[in-house]
């Protein structure tokens, strides 16, 4: 499905589309977490985790949107900056709840299965829209077919939340107004200085300082879309690094690693810059799936 | 509705009373936020009930405080840091009220709880940890948690939430997160009560000076926990955003943010929230040491003679993080030498370590016949022989943090334990300890650390002066821009370093301009740094060679994103003001703990040549009466009566009393501190 430029989608290619060969790391992640569930401790104070439902199936067909963000989970730095600029433009508040993007890292576990960045997909096939019983989510034709939700027509009902099949859903539940929200690319942000949008800017990409988020016209690979968990290392998670400079003193890429352990930054062999189209491969020397987060 | 950019309430939490306190932040916006707000809690709840004598910080009297700024939360970069405040076990002779700090993401995420502090007192009969979620706060049992290395502890903590990372929203009472806690915590020597325990919180984020992983120890606490789903409001969100956007054009990054823009693209690095600065504090792909990447842990076990593996090196960071100690107090001699062979009378030859701290101090005294098997200091468990190996290295720090054997003195840290020797004459020969027992660090020539480790209660660790000769560009015009940086008085003697002769007193280091730039050096920190919680690494910064005038970010930035958060209309010097106050707040606390004129003396050392053999800014601006030239400074040292002369002219600038550098009333009614000039006039230290 990637690259190809015809700008509908099918039923059957939403939930069943792929070749679903490829094992993604997010499959590590997942698989292990499963396998680590029922020894989770049960919850003391807070309230159990929200569960999401099977999406259902397609109905309708939609024109695909024109702009995805993709993002390189292996050189974010995990800086929250690109959430705190996501709610700072939308809301005018700085919140890691509030925020369209979500990023989370366990700092405790081992690179690059640390890190996790999760976007809206703008899927081809927006189980989000489809299923949203008043039509506050939509296809916007005025804004490059980006999948939106109409605050002034969204009833609270989380049915957007529900359908969304990624894990965890990228629809946002805003408490406060009891609205759902989702990533818009920044087209409806009263607190931005800058107009945002397909064409426009997106402040979290502006905030990064990693070069680690880029908005892109071609939509990425939905290879891995299972319609149950996110396996977004298929097109959307990426290298985005520009080719390294040279750089002076030993430091910087090129220079040779430090002893046994010296970091070996940039070290994957399929490093591309960004534009390249196809997936990520595993990095080298991806560690066991017993070294996944332990929780 | 509080001040914009702020969480609103302070928490203070009494373990022995198990009273949960709620205080409005606001009232304590005057002293700034962070160690600001945590000094004026300090005087609330310590000092005016006036019921212990502030000597011993174990006392369950004693408060330690995790605060933050107004900065904290709004993604602006290198400002994302939580002031660790509290009476310190590691000061010597007495335990000062002191500060350490620690970056990561705890302080986003307490005022995301709607939070700017937690203070703790008192003492729990059993080990606790405090949970706060959002407003909710509790006092847990942590019975299964003690024993725990400071890993361990998070995870379990983690574990109990029943949140598994990257599975799906959490619902919490307020509201959603897929965030987990944020937790600051201790290992084995902070339980064991020592005197260099640090904090530890995520994977390498730490207040190691201070030694307040033995304060929490002393209280039975055995972390903090925080988890917040609500939200920082900011007053003027576009102009934020401009702010941030004038800055990264004004200042490219990678064009010396505080001098140590030597990051590229493709590097790991992680950081504090916010941040991104290229620096590398923290690298994502460390295999051994998680997620550390700094100085004082991974040289922690660099030797004099031998060469440690790398990987060795990287499980040193693992053990000052997991037991939480103190790798700087704790290390063998940091990574550098310096050659001391043209000064034959130096006492350490022919080199000096960047650091004789402790693990370098226990080595000498075992080489010297002083320790070790058949002395009066057995160095048992500690396997001399296995010097510079794994092993020994994981039996010292695991001594250490458990008290064991001679690891129960070296736990009382470098000055105690010289003590424990009989041999306190090192202190200023071998051990190089500044005056209140923290190990000298780059302090000398650049006197402004000197002097604010003299007048403060430790190593300041202010590493924001970069004096050193710059290209392009002659010595006059350097510090003509360091004084336009440096409002309100725009003084280009503040940077001269002459220290022989007349014009040392004139305008050198021991003149009244030296004594106003240390003033405006030690108000500036203490707002902009400690209480806004601005990174040392990234601020103050008055020069910088990527601006087409070569000025820093400072005075301008600083205000710029504090009005934007805040929506106040603060001048820089405003800020300077708040700091004053803080300061001078402190100030009486050292006095009613004891701190005189008399006491404000330099080791021996300072006063000697090779005083300045290790610092980080050799060259130095030098005005010479006439001219001003950069001039190599390493043998710069101080003479007492220079020091004393020094000292009136600090104390004048600072409105203290000369003769015994107690706070006058004008002073502090100056700053609306009435109460506490009425303190201190009760107890006879009214200046
Ligand atoms: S701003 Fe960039 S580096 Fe920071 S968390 Fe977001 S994606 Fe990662």
């Amino acid at each position: 499905m990637a690259g190809d430029n015809d700008n509908t989608n099918t039923a059957v290619e939403a939930v069943g589309g792929g070749d679903g060969k490829k094992v993604s790391r997010r499959a590590f992640v997942v698989g292990s977490g499963a396998a680590l569930a029922g020894g989770a401790l049960a919850t003391t104070a807070h309230a159990a985790a929200q569960t999401t439902e099977a999406p259902k199936i397609q109905k309708a067909v939609y024109p695909r949107s024109t702009k995805y963000l993709v993002y390189d989970s292996m050189h974010c730095a995990g800086c929250l900056g690109c959430m705190l600029a996501c709610s700072l433009v939308h809301e005018g508040v700085t919140s890691l709840s509030l925020s369209r993007i979500q990023v989370h890292r366990s700092v405790l576990s081992k690179y690059p299965l640390d890190m996790q960045q999760n976007v809206c997909r703008q899927c081809p096939d927006p189980l989000c829209v489809d299923n949203c019983p008043t039509g506050a989510a939509h296809v916007s034709a005025e804004n490059g077919n980006i999948r939106m939700i109409d605050e002034a027509k969204c009833i609270g009902c989380q049915t957007c939340i529900k359908s969304c099949p990624q894990l965890p859903h990228r629809t946002i539940w805003n408490p406060a107004k009891k609205k759902s929200t989702k990533c818009d690319l920044c087209v409806n942000t009263p607190f931005y200085n800058k107009k945002g949008g397909p064409g426009g800017a997106q402040a979290c990409v502006e905030a990064c300082p990693r070069n680690a988020l880029k908005v892109v016209d071609e939509m990425p690979d939905q290879a891995d879309h299972r319609g149950v968990a996110q396996n977004d290392t298929a097109g959307y998670d990426r290298n985005l690094q520009p080719p390294a400079p040279k750089m002076p003193f030993g430091f910087g890429p090129g220079a040779k690693p430090k002893g046994k352990t010296g970091a070996k930054p940039g070290a994957k062999p399929d490093a591309k810059p960004d534009g390249a189209p196809d997936a990520k491969p595993a990095p080298e020397g991806k560690p066991a799936a017993s070294a996944a987060p332990a929780n | 509705m509080g001040t914009p950019g702020f969480g609103g309430k302070l928490l203070v939490v009494n373990l022995t009373t198990k009273e949960i306190i709620r205080l409005d932040s606001q009232e304590y916006e005057k002293y700034g936020g962070g160690h600001g707000t945590a000094t004026a809690l300090f005087w609330e709840f310590c000092v005016k009930p006036g019921d212990w004598d502030l000597q011993d910080a174990f006392d369950p009297h004693n408060m330690v405080s995790l605060t933050v700024g107004a900065m904290a939360g709004t993604g602006t970069p290198a400002s994302a840091r939580t002031s660790v405040s509290g009476m310190s076990p590691q000061c010597y002779p007495i335990q000062w009220f002191c500060h350490s700090n620690f970056g990561g993401m705890f302080s986003t995420m307490l005022k995301m709880a709607g939070w700017d502090g937690v203070a703790v007192i008192g003492r729990a009969e059993s080990p606790v940890y405090i949970n706060i979620v959002d407003d909710k706060v509790t006092i847990e049992d942590a019975k299964s948690l003690w024993g725990l290395t400071t890993w361990e502890c998070q995870e379990e903590i983690w574990k109990r939430t029943g949140v598994r990372f990257g599975q799906e929203w959490w619902k919490l009472d307020g509201g959603y997160s897929l965030q987990r806690p944020q937790i600051v915590t201790m290992g084995a020597a902070g339980e064991n009560m020592t005197r260099v325990a640090s904090l530890v919180h995520g994977g390498g984020s730490g207040a190691g000076q201070g030694g307040f992983g033995g304060v929490f120890g002393s209280k039975n606490l055995k972390a903090v926990a925080v988890m917040g789903t609500g939200s920082i409001k900011i007053a003027d969100p576009k102009g934020l955003k401009d702010a941030r956007e004038w800055w990264d054009k004004t200042w490219p990054r990678g064009g010396g943010f505080g001098g140590f823009g030597f990051g590229s693209p493709g590097e790991v690095t992680s950081c504090c929230v916010g941040c991104g600065i290229p620096r590398f504090c923290h690298n994502r792909t460390r295999v051994h040491s998680k997620d550390s990447d700094d100085c004082a842990e991974s040289t922690w076990y660099t030797l004099e003679d031998r060469q440690v593996p790398t990987e060795v090196n990287q499980r040193g960071t693992d053990i000052c993080q997991q037991h939480s100690i103190n790798a700087m107090e704790t290390c063998f001699m940091g990574p550098m030498t310096f050659d001391t062979s043209h000064n034959p009378s130096f006492p350490i030859q022919p080199k000096i370590p960047a650091y004789s701290a402790l693990g370098w101090y226990m080595k000498k005294m075992y080489d010297m016949g002083v320790i070790g098997p058949g002395t009066k200091f057995d160095t048992s468990p500690l396997p001399m022989e296995e010097y510079g190996s794994r092993n020994f290295m994981e039996i010292y720090g695991y001594a250490i943090a458990n008290r064991v054997g001679i690891g129960n003195l070296l736990a009382e840290g470098t000055a105690r334990f010289c003590e424990k020797l009989g041999r306190t004459d090192d202190f200023s020969t071998l051990c190089r300890l500044t005056m209140w027992g923290f190990m000298d660090h780059w302090s000398m020539p650049g006197v402004e650390w000197a002097y604010g480790n003299l007048f403060d209660s430790r190593d300041i660790n202010n590493h924001d002066m970069s004096l050193g000769r710059k290209n392009g560009i002659t010595c006059e015009q350097f510090v003509n821009i360091m004084a336009k940086r440096t409002p309100p008085t725009e003084d280009p003697f503040w940077f001269d370093y002459s220290w022989e002769g007349e014009q040392a007193y004139k305008t050198g280091i021991y003149s009244e301009h030296k004594a106003q730039w240390v003033a405006w050096h030690q108000h500036y920190w203490n707002y902009y740094k400690e209480s806004v919680g601005f990174c040392d690494w990234g601020y103050s910064q008055l020069y910088n060679q990527a601006h087409k005038e070569g000025f820093g970010h400072t005075p301008e930035i600083e205000p710029k994103y504090l009005n934007a958060v805040t929506g106040r209309n603060h001048t820089f010097e405003d800020g300077l003001e708040i700091g004053r106050r803080a300061w001078n707040l402190k100030r009486a606390i050292f006095v009613l703990q004891g701190r005189d004129k008399k006491m404000e003396k330099f080791t021996g050392y300072y006063y000697k040549p090779g005083a300045s053999y290790c610092g980080y800014a050799k060259e130095l601006t030098v005005y010479d009466g006439s001219k001003w030239e950069w001039q190599n400074c390493n043998e710069l040292y101080f003479t007492v009566e220079g020091v004393e002369k020094f000292k009136d002219h600090f104390y004048k600038v600072e409105g203290w009393n000369v003769d015994n550098g107690y706070p006058t009333r004008k002073t502090l009614e100056d700053l609306d501190l009435k109460p506490v000039a009425d303190t201190l006039q009760s107890k006879g230290k009214l200046g």
